[in-house]
């Protein structure tokens, strides 16, 4: 999106932001009504850091050249930002309100320095019976546990290796629908699946048709994708909880296009998640634990469908190969303090690291795993404010050197968020 | 196609298990906070099966949306919050994931306390530099038997509407515990009548303090929500000293700072219970305000 055009767009959300009193927003939940007199629930929240990388350059660039997860969208995006030194990252507006009896609505931006991004805009139904839910619209895909939560929820700077390397920048965030099934059963059991259009660069990339010299890509309309999820929750008392989900998905196209090569075809994932929470009932969260670990697993069976005339000897027309990679998190955070959080996390992607056909770089597999550690601090100086600071160590697999490289990075985040408090779910 | 299949599947799925194959006689009350059980339990008596979502000596601004709760209020057919943002940090969160339209705010199978009575508190500029303020009103209402007797009332005849049992059988449960506060009322107010007052740690005592006629003489927190600072403590002990008081804060508020000003002011220091004890009936409630007004009158053994 180009700069100038929304411009004048920023000004008028500053001007809604600006415009409405907090204290009408605050009169209106003593109505029984979460937003204010007909206005949405405005919060806005502030992002920014001071960051560094260590040894091997440019860590996000060796992110998109990590071995068996060069996406096709890597080569021309601007890795969120994030260079040594200052960073403004990207100030997220989020509106909500009642649309009427049948529906709420969501609507969250990306404001970056020079564009917007839709990060969600969704309708919600509000009374489908018998614990039915249909969601519709742009929406973070409801699968594992990380995925649908914003950047502020997370307990660390950046999103996990895994759904970065399997699913790009974003997670799995697309258009489509979702319907959402809570049985009335004493435990918590919630069942969704998605309908979605296809168009994530890791999973279900589309570019549309394409000739070649020979061969061509085809065209296919969407959806392309859909996803299942399943999370059931036992009741465990006020001081544990814990969640437990399987998830999974296929895409009908995946198109992987070079100028002297496309490749295309179908790909699926699966994978589960974790979370545990002990709640030690201390000031702040002094002594409260949460443990998360998520595990995903895909697998991209391409043909080669189109060459630039020259090429057919590397990839000759119709070639197939089944590409199998997968990649874990696991991560803990404690309340050290009243207000004081301490986090660890380790990451691991490429266990599974299979191109499906010879390469030319030596087949030691040692050389396909990346992984990272990730220790970080957080002040929360209140529920609206915090300010974080992360180390990481990382060693990805490169395909470009065909070693592992070793990168240090170290953030100094905050984070501040005004307008409507924004219940955490859990 | 599969996905036409999987669709099917999960449309027989719900034919199969969605749909409710008994009629419940009891309905199902979630009561966000312990006092908030107790009047469900003291006005509802055989007809409601009560759930309690937070428990009782946690601070109710401090939760985490759990799934159980969740699986509670998908069930429920009225949600008893306190209202007034004191839930807003969690409440919203669980009831969006509970799938439940009943208990949407607005309708029926919606009551907060904090709606059905006048809040002290309110018209506070709505400004976070000022600490975590509640411009909505003071949400600590249940230390207060008198508005808590009122909030009887209200969901007496809530209850009423949602169930095909008499109403005047609730309003006559509302009616006795109203009854049995007013009979300690004068008591305990005269317990108190010679008091010297209250080193608070919180807003959380500004009801008690009004229908009580009992003086708040500081707080241990320079800002609502905001821990206290050392040059806070200092100018508390300093306007303090030489005087006389009580010390008190929630049993999950830290002890440290409370403690601090017992060593310095010489004066007694108590963790008080915010709520009565899990399961709590009407009876239980008022001994908690018992304890209250003893440890205020200096008349605890």
């Amino acid at each position: 999106m180009s700069v100038s055009k929304h411009v004048l767009s920023l000004s008028l959300v500053a001007g809604v932001a600006v415009g409405t009193p907090l204290s009408a927003l605050a009169d209106d939940t003593r109505q029984g009504q979460p937003g204010s007199r007909f206005n949405p629930a405005i919060s806005v929240i502030l992002d920014g850091n001071f960051y560094d990388n260590r040894n091997s350059g440019d860590f996000f660039e060796g992110l998109e050249h990590a071995r068996g997860f060069v996406n096709p969208h890597d080569h021309d995006h601007d890795h969120g930002g994030t260079e040594p030194g200052f960073n403004l990252g990207h100030t997220e507006i989020g509106f909500s309100a009642s649309v009427d009896h049948y529906f709420d609505a969501v609507l969250t931006l990306a404001v970056g320095s020079h564009d917007i991004e839709v990060e969600e805009a969704y309708g919600v139904t509000r009374s489908l019976p018998a614990g039915l839910q249909l969601k519709f619209g742009r929406f973070f895909s409801g699968i594992g546990y990380e995925n649908d939560q914003h950047a502020h929820d997370w307990d660390f700077t950046d999103r996990s290796l895994p759904y970065t390397l399997i699913f790009g920048d974003h997670g799995l965030q697309e258009n489509g629908v979702q319907l959402n099934w809570l049985p009335a059963w004493p435990v918590y059991t919630r069942l969704g699946a998605e309908l979605l259009q296809g168009e994530n660069e890791g999973m279900a990339n589309y570019e549309g048709a394409r000739d070649y010299d020979s061969g061509a890509a085809s065209d296919r309309n969407g959806p392309r994708l859909w996803t299942v999820f399943a999370k059931l929750g036992p009741d465990l008392g006020p001081d544990h909880a814990l969640q437990m989900g399987v998830f999974g998905g296929k895409s009908r196209l995946h198109q992987n296009l070079h100028g002297s090569r496309g490749e295309e075809g179908e790909t699926w994932f699966a994978g589960t998640d974790w979370v545990y929470r002990y709640d030690a009932g201390g000031a702040h969260g002094a002594g409260s634990l949460k443990l998360q670990a998520e595990y995903i697993y895909r697998e991209r069976d391409l043909s080669v469908v189109g060459v630039r005339s020259g090429s057919e000897l590397t990839h000759p027309l119709g070639e197939r190969r089944r590409d199998k990679q997968d990649g874990f998190y696991v991560q803990g955070t404690y309340g050290i303090a009243p207000r004081w959080m301490a986090g660890l996390r380790y990451e691991r992607a490429g266990m599974t690291n299979d191109p499906g056909v010879r390469s030319n770089l030596p087949a030691d597999v040692d050389w396909a795993e990346s992984e990272r550690m990730t220790a970080a601090l957080t002040w929360q100086a209140s529920e609206f404010s915090r300010l974080r600071l992360q180390l990481a160590q990382s060693r990805l697999a490169s395909d470009n050197s065909g070693g592992r490289d070793r990168f240090d990075q170290v953030y100094l985040q905050y984070q501040l968020a005004l307008g409507a408090h924004g219940a955490h779910s859990f | 196609m599969t996905m036409r299949a999987s669709i099917g599947g999960v449309l027989a799925l719900i034919l199969l298990l969605g749909i409710p194959g008994f009629a419940q006689a009891q309905l199902s009350v979630v009561a966000t906070t312990e006092s908030m059980g107790m009047l469900a339990r003291v006005v509802g008596g055989e007809q409601v099966r009560v759930t309690v979502l937070a428990p009782p000596d946690r601070d109710a601004h401090d939760l985490v949306a759990r799934p159980s709760m969740m699986a509670a209020l998908r069930r429920a057919d009225l949600l008893l919050a306190v209202g007034s943002g004191l839930e807003e940090g969690w409440l919203p969160a669980a009831v969006r994931g509970a799938a439940n339209p009943r208990i949407d705010p607005g309708r029926r199978g919606y009551l907060a306390a904090t709606d059905q009575v006048d809040l002290i508190g309110t018209g506070v500029a709505a400004d976070r530099a000022l600490g975590h303020v509640h411009p909505e009103g003071n949400p600590h209402l249940q230390l207060d038997p008198l508005r808590m007797a009122q909030v009887a009332q209200a969901l007496a005849r809530r209850l009423g509407e949602l169930t095909d049992a008499p109403q005047e059988q609730f309003l006559e449960r509302a009616g006795d515990f109203d009854r049995q506060v007013s009979a300690r009322l004068e008591d305990w107010r005269a317990l108190v009548r010679d008091a010297p007052g209250m080193l608070a740690y919180h807003e959380d005592v500004d009801y008690l303090s009004e229908w009580l006629g009992i003086r708040i003489l500081g707080y241990i927190e320079p800002l609502p929500g905001v821990p206290p600072t050392a040059s806070h403590l200092r100018s508390l002990a300093q306007r303090l000293s030489g005087t006389e008081g009580v010390i008190v804060h929630a049993n999950y508020q830290p002890a440290r700072g409370p403690q601090f000003m017992g060593e310095t002011l010489g004066w007694p220091v108590y963790a008080m219970p915010m709520e009565p004890p899990a399961g709590a009936d009407g009876g239980q409630y008022l001994d908690m305000l018992d304890l209250w007004v003893r440890t205020l009158a200096r008349q605890r053994d």
